[in-house]
């Protein structure tokens, strides 16, 4: 079933993508991540411009987010006041991702550069998640029970001035690590079409120290109006949000993450994370083969000031 | 449920909030269409437009005359648009042609969209990446460029008519630039031409059927082209030309036009028209689709 999709401008078979938002929708249900990082990619892989996935994207994360976001406020699990201070970085951090978008499509290295960042963020991330589970699993095996998380440790964070205090998170800590984090994900977000769950989360855990508890739903908090604001800034400055595209992919997305959610809950969460990172690795292999590999055809041809 | 209740105030908003963009959308296309009946849109297109539709030209001491027309004036980019085929039939008026396969006339028809900017760009490695190195910008190319003949061109008409008109893929009159950012040598903007023209023949949106016109009859011809679904909308020209022995007897030129129409015209050019209202609707839709989910499947994804 052919449809013609208004900004990207090429005919779509419907169901293709309605399958991709489904399968991703799945996985993100299953492990309980955004998603994000793997969708822009195989948009991309499918043809769709670099640029319109990237803005694209950024809505169907806003709505995925959404849920979760209104679950875990019902469970009064968000820091509002950390995930504003995020948000403050966040929203620097995507007005000038976005302008960084324009520019490198003028240049004409977008591609290369989203190409690029992926295989970096997905190698480093795979790798790390690759060993983290073998390592749980072999524990798991030898009857060792892992232990998590040391409370009350300080790290070079806490000695940096502004302190702030977050009730909900129980810290008193200075306000310039979580501004810098929220920057550095807004940044991300912008160019590489993601929520930035997979950074902010290990990022909120390890060097900030919060609570797990308040973690899922404070970065989800932050994701939720981050990608609101990326979305109208993509579209209003590079004109790259496919509305019938992003309607498509959060149709297939939702269905996909209901059953995803399901099926996580079989799983062991080694295994699961063991399986997520090879597929991580898959998709970061593809992108450093088209990076590497001598293309058949050097040359390509785009309407003068678009990649 | 009692969630649902919770919440539905603000669902309530949200829901009507995007019921009145959808009327809003709906009704502003209607009315662009109606718009659009009266007179053809002027929009962003060349001193093209400013022709009449409909051009011929007889050449002095020619007994024939050539007349044709596309079986659509009109063609409407909607959601469901994948490509469309047309055909192109004309007749030559006083034909002294014995019979349709006898060859004693020939006929060129080019079909031609709308010229515009176009970068090429050639990717080099660096530090083992492939990555775009270099470029050139190339003026008038016709975004379409459809070429249907009785017998190859070179056999019909001499190089610099054809040269001087614009006929078969070589003789595109495209021109590179002013004003490049780098300076390119003579035999690199030979390659990057080249690379243009493969680019756009591999994507169908430049074609050359040298036996793609066929006589019918003693005076009627025809010929079928393809605008594929990655074609750009806007006018397109068509031009035919009638030979005997090398030399041009008679021209004709009619036009067609590729719009968007209703859902595709209106999204399009709320995107680019209207960008931040646009982005704050596609936010709505997100929001609400998120909420929607949450309510019927009575928990979330994460």
């Amino acid at each position: 079933m052919q449809f013609y999709l208004p900004v990207a401008e090429m005919s779509a078979n419907i169901l293709v993508f309605l399958a991709m938002g489904g399968a991703v929708g799945f996985l993100s249900g299953m492990f309980g991540v955004g998603g994000g990082f793997l969708m822009t990619p195989l948009l991309i892989v499918a043809g769709i411009p670099a640029a319109v996935a990237v803005g694209t994207e950024a809505a169907q994360i806003l709505a995925s987010s959404v849920s979760g976001a209104l679950a875990q406020w019902r469970r009064r699990n968000i820091d509002v006041k950390m995930g504003l201070v995020l948000l403050a970085g966040g929203l620097v951090g995507s007005v000038l991702g976005v302008q960084l978008v324009g520019v490198l499509r003028r240049l004409g290295v977008f591609d290369v550069f989203v190409s690029a960042c992926y295989v970096t963020f997905l190698g480093v991330i795979g790798v790390l998640m690759l060993v983290e589970s073998i390592n749980a699993i072999q524990k798991s095996r030898t009857g060792r029970v892992v232990s998590g998380r040391r409370p009350g440790q300080h790290n070079w964070v806490h000695g940096l001035p502004f302190k702030v205090r977050f009730n909900r998170s129980k810290l008193y800590i200075s306000a310039i690590p979580p501004i810098l984090l929220g920057f550095f994900v807004g940044l991300l977000a912008a160019i590489m079409g993601v929520g930035g769950g997979f950074i902010m989360v290990p990022a909120m855990i390890y060097l900030l120290r919060m609570p797990t508890q308040v973690v899922v739903g404070t970065s989800l908090f932050q994701i939720v109006f981050l990608t609101a604001a990326t979305t109208i800034l993509h579209a209003s400055q590079n004109y790259n949000v496919d509305v019938v595209l992003a309607v498509i992919l959060m149709a297939g997305g939702v269905i996909g993450a209901q059953f995803g959610t399901l099926a996580g809950e079989r799983l062991r969460g080694e295994q699961l994370r063991f399986l997520l990172a090879t597929f991580i690795l898959l998709v970061c292999a593809r992108f450093a083969w088209l990076l590497i590999a001598r293309p058949a055809e050097l040359f390509s041809v785009s309407v003068a000031g678009n990649a | 449920m009692q969630a649902l209740a919770r919440y539905r105030g603000t669902f309530v908003f949200l829901v009507t909030l995007l019921v009145g963009f959808l009327i809003l959308g709906t009704t502003g296309s209607e009315a662009q269409r109606k718009r659009g009946k009266q007179a053809p849109p002027v929009s962003v297109q060349t001193p093209q437009s400013a022709e009449p539709e409909i051009k011929r030209e007889q050449q002095p001491g020619a007994k024939e005359s050539v007349e044709a027309d596309v079986s659509a004036r009109n063609i409407a980019v909607t959601s469901s648009f994948n490509g469309t085929e047309i055909v192109i039939f004309g007749a030559i008026d006083g034909s002294q042609q014995p019979s349709p396969e006898s060859g004693y006339y020939d006929v060129i028809i080019v079909v031609e969209g709308v010229p515009g900017r176009l970068v090429v760009r050639r990717k080099g490695n660096v530090a083992g990446l492939w990555v775009n190195t270099a470029s050139a910008i190339f003026d008038n190319v016709p975004s379409y460029y459809a070429i249907a003949s009785t017998r190859p061109v070179e056999e019909i008409a001499p190089e610099e008519f054809r040269a001087l008109h614009g006929i078969g893929l070589t003789h595109l009159k495209f021109t590179p630039a002013i004003g490049q950012k780098d300076a390119i040598s003579t035999e690199d903007l030979k390659q990057y031409r080249e690379a243009l023209i493969r680019l756009k023949t591999s994507e169908r949106l430049y074609v050359n059927r040298d036996h793609g016109v066929a006589f019918t009859g003693k005076s009627i011809f025809r010929a079928s082209i393809v605008l594929p679904a990655n074609v750009t909308v806007g006018p397109f020209d068509t031009k035919v030309y009638l030979f005997r022995e090398e030399k041009l007897l008679s021209r004709f030129q009619v036009r067609l036009t590729l719009e968007r129409e209703g859902m595709e015209r209106f999204l399009h050019s709320f995107a680019h028209n209207l960008p931040t209202i646009y982005g704050f609707m596609t936010v709505l839709i997100a929001v609400s689709a998120g909420l929607l989910a949450s309510t019927v499947f009575g928990r979330s994804a994460h």
